[in-house]
């Protein structure tokens, strides 16, 4: 692909990279430790849920959303997503899920449990459970059911409450989301207990669950940093940088010290007026998961002064909230987990924004963050995260006259995305933006 | 509607003119709130004196509204009931209740009550497991309803009024039972097709008009001497959603649809809810675990730490074994509205269940469109050639 090959425009954080360094060699290691004979879960990703608790119990875990983009960039999935689709799976499912089903069809059926020899990164061994999430969307518990037909494992399913909007202002409702996420998780440790065949160590899981919390307190404040102009840090960074706080990819202590140093990098750019990119002229928001196999395409954009200063909320982490009045982990982690839902809620309210609860963070962004345009990803297979693009993109004009420009493409399917397509509608969006800049300044908005 | 009119006759005129009766008795004085899916539950509104109206979809309706809210590649039945509602079609409506069935309803609820201003609108959130602190979560998720119901209907929601409402719903629910035991008989004595019919124009009528329309109908049906015509093939549809007589056509035109496990046929009657001391409990339990849709999680035992396919089967669609053998039922189709993520998941296991058992089945998807239905009678007629052989 002629885009990939370009020089990178994007000033990357130094401070990322061995974050990013440190998430790949943990991940190694976990891999290595699985196919040395420890057990492994496959787990969705639960929004700090299920996570710290496996983590106290020291149980390894892999992502098989994650390896599903793996497989992807890698050139493998098709032959899974073909294998899925002969198993009798409808096409139009979501891409990592079909790809997780292929991959399991051919390991457990014609490799009698053995990792198939073509999967990257060491593949994804027989696991001893498996932890889907109600969080977001149907398919990432229906997929983790549908694994049973490839192999007799276990599914705990973690429960995630998502209320409306203005349904969580009735008195005592979100105490009842609290009580019935402590009791689901303490149930949820003794299945864990179950499994592995030892006590949880509690006073780890205390320790955990504060670094968990303090980890995405930094990282969060690193992201407010990004309100400057021109902003210090791009999306491509984010991208890099999440696992750490999103997945607790790593050992906390020493994320939690490499997300300090990039606060104090990130800090020292704003002080400094050093941009992420050479001439930052548009700030953008980005919505939804990137183009995974084609992030080259953010240089191309950087030329044209394109910086983008924040990104999908679904990665981001919950506004901070103090907990340390509650000695209970598992309550600590229930609300926390609870805080990346309700978080934006009540201002939401305020704003009158009741459609998508993952709408109105966008709006909050482009004031906050003072954003001039919109660059929307739906994804084809992934009916989660693109229902509420075209809402996002009407109540981001309604509101505040900040335009979108929607690219399709897909999380598996390379095919969908063409960034060369995409480089040729930034032009005439730069008209757009510049035409809507003018219209924010004649309303008195003040970006 | 006709005051003449009785049984099939009725159905098929409020079929044919959904919202009328709605209209009338809004003019009357009476409050319509309007739902897309059978886990609301009704009886609350009922309990209230307010007047439940299921907001269907329209398989002749080119979408065009919903594609400024909803994207194409979306549940098509609810991208067709949200264009129903941002046409206006649904403007009588005093409110509407939403409920977290599944992801596409609870995605589409926000869009619609933001692109909508009835005077009411309120969303439940749902659990996606039985277990006892989903049930209990869920209970609480009701007694919010209530409390909101109560705000705007300006009336108490008393333990007496609850009761007579469960009475009714569950009446209503054995009559529809009732009204399949006629397909029983080798020659049905009512089609796929009139059920439809009286189920769709259920959704539009309280409740105790409907229980009118059922007996009237199930009387109707047991005196007259010509039925449906004894087909070759006793079908079983699954599926998420067959609430059209079209579609029906489709399947009824060589086969005979003895049963229609879906919402638009006997899902939300299969059962009773249980009287209980706090009749949240009850209801809270039996739409949570007793409707058997795809989007609930199911296991052999709850919190199991050992798996076996078979037995998860068997939690998960045991109770078809039982319809396949009392409706003596030689085929079934899975019929998938395409994008519905909790049935398409289910297909090969599905599948797999209906091979252990010893039926024919075949999976079909189509869109919820007029023009899916030629392509989806070529497939049936494929499935019905291999059955009866």
């Amino acid at each position: 692909m002629v885009v990939e090959k370009k020089k990178k425009t994007i000033n990357r954080l130094k401070s990322m990279y061995p974050l990013r360094a440190k998430v790949n060699e943990t991940y190694l290691k976990s891999i290595k430790a699985i196919q040395a004979g420890k057990p492994a879960v496959w787990g969705m990703l639960n929004f700090y849920y299920g996570d710290p608790i496996l983590k106290a119990m020291d149980v390894e875990v892999v992502y098989p959303e994650n390896y599903g983009a793996i497989a992807a960039a890698m050139g493998v999935a098709r032959q899974y997503l073909d294998r899925a689709d002969a198993e009798g799976f409808p096409t139009h499912l979501c891409g990592y899920s079909l790809t997780t089903l292929g991959y399991t069809a051919r390991m457990m059926k014609e490799l009698n449990g053995q990792i198939p020899p073509e999967a990257p990164f060491g593949g994804m061994p027989k696991p001893l459970f498996l932890m889907s999430s109600a969080a977001i969307c149907d398919a990432r518990y229906k997929w983790f059911q549908a694994l049973g037909r490839y192999m007799d494992v276990p599914v705990w399913p973690l429960e995630a409450p998502l209320p409306g909007i203005k349904e969580f202002s009735v008195e005592d409702y979100y105490d009842e989301m609290v009580k019935m996420g402590v009791t689901h998780l303490r149930d949820f440790v003794t299945f864990v207990e179950d499994m592995v065949g030892k006590k949880m160590d509690w006073d780890r899981l205390d320790r955990t669950t504060s670094l968990m919390i303090e980890v995405n307190r930094v990282w969060h404040e690193i992201n407010e940093l990004r309100k400057a102009r021109p902003c210090p840090m791009h999306s491509r960074d984010f991208w890099s940088a999440m696992p750490a706080a999103l997945f607790l990819a790593g050992d906390l202590e020493d994320s939690l010290r490499l997300y300090q140093d990039m606060y104090k990098e990130v800090e020292e750019r704003v002080h400094s007026h050093v941009s992420a990119i050479p001439d930052e002229k548009y700030r953008l928001v980005f919505a939804e998961l990137p183009p995974w196999h084609s992030l080259a395409f953010f240089d191309r954009l950087a030329e044209r002064g394109w910086n983008f200063v924040i990104e999908s909320v679904g990665y981001h982490p919950p506004i901070p909230i103090d907990l340390s009045g509650i000695s209970d982990p598992l309550e600590r982690i229930t609300r926390f987990s609870l805080q990346f839902l309700v978080g934006y809620y009540q201002d939401a309210r305020k704003q009158n924004v009741l459609g998508g609860t993952t709408a109105y963070p966008y709006l909050k962004y482009a004031r906050e963050w003072k954003c001039d345009g919109a660059l929307l990803h739906p994804l084809i297979t992934c009916r989660s995260a693109s229902p509420h693009l075209p809402y996002v993109s009407d109540m981001l004009m309604k509101k505040m006259n900040v335009p979108s420009l929607s690219i399709e493409g897909d999380i598996v399917d390379l095919r969908l995305f063409n960034p060369e397509d995409a480089l040729g509608k930034a032009e005439p969006f730069e008209e757009t933006m510049e035409h809507y800049k003018k219209v924010r300044r004649q309303e008195g908005f003040d970006w | 509607m006709s005051d003449k009119s009785t049984g099939l006759s009725k159905a098929r005129e409020i079929y044919l003119n959904r919202s009328g009766r709605a209209k009338e008795l809004k003019a009357e004085g009476k409050k319509i709130i309007g739902y897309p899916c059978v886990y609301v539950p009704l009886e609350m509104l009922t309990a209230l004196e307010l007047v439940p109206y299921q907001t269907c979809g329209d398989i002749k309706e080119p979408i065009t509204e919903a594609d400024r809210a909803l994207p194409g590649s979306f549940c098509p039945v609810m991208r067709n009931c949200l264009d129903c509602a941002l046409k206006g079609k649904n403007d009588f409506l005093d409110g509407m209740v939403a409920i977290h069935s599944c992801d596409p309803q609870e995605k589409t609820a926000r869009v619609w009550e933001s692109y909508t201003s009835y005077p009411y609108f309120h969303f439940i959130d749902m659990p996606i497991t039985i277990r006892p602190e989903a049930l209990e979560y869920f209970r609480s998720q009701l007694n919010d309803f209530g409390k909101t119901l109560e705000a705007f209907t300006g009336k108490k929601l008393s333990k007496d009024k609850f009761e007579s409402a469960i009475k009714f719903h569950n009446q209503q629910r054995a009559l529809v039972r009732e009204l399949y035991e006629l397909t029983k008989p080798s020659s049905p004595r009512i089609s796929g097709k009139e059920i439809t019919l009286v189920i769709k124009a259920l959704t539009g009528l309280p409740v105790s008009e409907g229980n009118d329309l059922l007996t009237e109908t199930i009387n109707e049906v047991k005196n007259r001497t010509a039925g449906p015509e004894k087909k070759l093939a006793r079908l079983l549809i699954w599926s998420g959603t067959l609430d059209d007589t079209d579609i029906m056509a489709v399947f009824e035109d060589k086969a005979n649809v003895v049963m229609n496990e879906s919402c638009g046929g006997i899902r939300a009657y299969r059962s009773s809810v249980k009287f209980t001391a706090d009749p949240l409990e009850g209801l809270a339990d039996y739409y949570l675990n007793e409707i058997t849709c795809a989007r609930t999680f199911r296991q052999a035992t709850l919190g199991e730490t050992r798996k076996d396919y078979a037995g998860d089967l068997q939690s998960r669609f045991g109770y078809l074994k039982g319809i396949v053998r009392e409706w003596n039922i030689n085929g079934v189709i899975m019929l998938l509205v395409r994008y519905c993520d909790p049935f398409a998941f289910e297909m090969p296991s599905l599948k797999d269940y209906f091979d252990s058992i010893g039926i024919s089945s075949t999976y079909i998807e189509y869109d919820y469109t007029v023009g899916a239905l030629a392509p989806l009678r070529t497939r049936v007629e494929a499935f019905l050639e291999t059955i009866n052989q």
